[in-house]
């Protein structure tokens, strides 16, 4: 699970993008955060993830300090899972390799069968599962790199805007998987979400950021009901 | 004809081992290393140093490698990883700056004067109609080797793997469990290497003295632009196209243009000849002789 509290950071010297942000997220429970462009959601999972480094506050991860432990070692230590907003995937190579790069400490088998798994799972992939990641469309890409997060088989899993880009079929399915792999895998997910309204349809606890504090918490199914909602939806200040 | 090609074909690999050194690490840092050609010559005095002090040659060759790949990488985690952090800019101005120290430190310590390394005299032989000499040969041997290694590394190993993968997306990579710090400096590691075995090989058939790095600054660069930077080996590539150049700019007989018998141009212009490519590739394909996203390093 993730405990963060007290988080202030940002980049270089540059200005805290991320003013005194605490929040939680357990195992088997996955937790939206939303908000208006450019209010800190990815820097949060940035932060997270050990990409950022925190300038003041705590980060525990299964009840261990983590803010200083860079990402590599989290992906191996703690089973953290990333998928980045922009620049998902490797471009330049094939689908399959980029779903190999997922999965370089496993078991030959335990490989094989996550990977036909995936391929089963996402006929788009293992249709182009030769073709070079550059080749494939915004969306296709958006699958191919949570299909290659969940090959390492994660226990916390951090997605940021998964169903950007996606059609509103594939983004039912890429939410509909999501909440299967939380409840099959016991699975820790923070997510950051514009669809605001299919996340939290999945998700158990929300956190709406404003101007890198968090302006709201409150739990998904009790948010969905909110006046307040009609604003968020559309990025607007949740405060206003 | 033959003797054509092999001149070019040496010559070639000579630029080939420091440009693929160059674009190697350019894939992983994103900053052309200028002070990459004065490790060359750090190399080449290294190890005629070490030959000096009665070491055999083939021992020399490779400690000299290895060590000046561990001052590559101590200038990195000094030097370069610091600077970097404020851009790509200041890290090529820094490496332009560490490559004048050490052409001053080089020049303190050996002065003007060209050096050799101790080899036995080989007399020519004739190969189909060219002539060749064993050192020719044998500096062939070794950076043939080396590029293979080299090659190998990158496509056959798990280091390999990671250091695709790192070039590719950095971030990715990390978040893939890569350690890409460490991986970096494997690659500048090799880098140090390759470069050193360059400049020693050039030392084999010639000579070495301080401003070896200055003269192939400019074919190296050429070299691994028209190979695409970051694209280790279309470097290689690059730097064939480049010797060819110059291997006609300087063998060619201009005497019939001019009404003359025989009118060739002076070695100097063979510089000439990489720098007018290079503008040209730079105004036409910046993106050098293979547009499509190959396998970069
Ligand atoms: N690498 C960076 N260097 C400097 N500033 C950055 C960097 N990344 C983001 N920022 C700044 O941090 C702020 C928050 O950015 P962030 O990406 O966290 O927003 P976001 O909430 O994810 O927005 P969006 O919904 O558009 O993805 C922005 O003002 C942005 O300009
Ligand atoms: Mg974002």
């Amino acid at each position: 699970m993730i405990e963060a509290s007290n988080i202030r950071a940002g980049y270089g010297d540059g200005p805290d993008i991320l003013q005194d942000i605490s929040m939680t997220a357990s195992a088997r429970e996955i937790v939206t955060i939303l908000g208006p462009n450019g209010c800190g959601k990815s820097t949060l999972l940035k932060t997270v993830a050990g990409f950022v480094r925190p300038r003041g506050g705590a980060i525990r991860i299964n009840g261990e300090g983590a803010e200083t432990v860079p990402i590599h070692e989290k992906v191996r230590h703690y089973g953290v899972g990333y998928v980045p907003q922009t620049d998902n995937v490797f471009r330049t190579m094939t689908v399959t390799e980029n779903l190999l790069m997922g999965a370089r400490d496993l078991s030959r088998d335990t490989r094989n069968e996550r990977f036909e798994a995936l391929m089963t799972q996402y006929p788009t992939l293992a249709n182009k599962r030769r073709r070079k990641a550059s080749a494939l469309s915004g969306g296709e890409r958006q699958i191919l790199s949570l299909a290659r997060a969940l090959m390492a088989g994660p226990r916390i899993l951090l997605l940021d805007e998964p169903s950007a880009g996606l059609s509103p079929a594939m983004m039912h399915d890429v939410f509909e998987a999501i909440g299967r792999i939380r409840d099959a895998q016991d699975m820790c997910i923070l997510m950051v979400e514009q669809n605001a309204y299919e996340a939290l349809s999945i998700s158990d606890r929300a956190y709406v950021l404003s101007l890198g504090k968090v302006a709201l918490t409150a739990r998904s199914a009790d948010l969905l009901n909110d006046p307040a909602m009609e604003r968020l939806y559309l990025g607007g200040d949740p405060d206003a | 004809m033959i003797q054509f090609l092999f001149d070019t074909v040496i010559r070639a690999l000579d630029l080939a081992l420091i440009a693929v050194a160059l674009s190697g690490v350019y894939s992983l840092i994103k900053f052309p290393n200028v002070a990459l050609v004065q490790y060359s010559v750090t190399g080449a005095f290294l190890g005629m140093l070490l030959q000096q002090a009665g070491l055999p040659l083939l021992v020399a060759l490779p400690l000299s490698a290895a060590l000046v790949g561990l001052l590559a990488m101590l200038f990195n985690v000094l030097l370069f990883e610091r600077l970097l952090e404020e851009g790509s800019a200041i890290a090529l101005i820094g490496s332009l700056a560490l490559s004048m120290i050490l052409s001053a430190v080089f020049l303190l310590a050996f002065g003007p004067a060209a050096y050799r390394f101790d080899l036995p005299v080989a007399p020519a032989m004739r190969f189909m109609g060219a002539r060749v000499t064993v050192h020719q040969l044998s500096t062939l041997a070794i950076t043939l080797v080396s590029l293979g290694g080299f090659a190998a590394i990158l496509f056959f190993t798990r280091l390999g793997r990671e250091m695709r993968a790192t070039a590719t997306n950095c971030v990715l990579a990390a978040a893939s469990g890569i350690g890409t710090r460490g991986v970096i400096n494997a690659t500048v590691f090799i880098s140090g290497v390759l470069a050193a075995l360059g400049g020693m090989t050039l030392a084999m058939r010639g000579s070495v003295s301080i401003d070896l790095g200055t003269q192939m600054l400019l074919p190296v660069f050429a070299a691994a632009i028209l190979g695409g930077l970051g694209n280790a080996l279309g470097a290689i590539a690059g730097a064939l196209v480049i010797s060819a150049a110059e291997t006609f700019v300087t063998n060619t007989n201009f005497g019939p243009l001019f009404g003359q018998d025989f009118l060739f141009a002076p070695a100097s212009y063979a510089q000439t000849a990489s720098f007018a490519l290079l503008v040209l590739f730079l105004l036409f394909r910046p993106a050098g002789l293979f547009t499509s996203e190959v396998n970069r390093v």
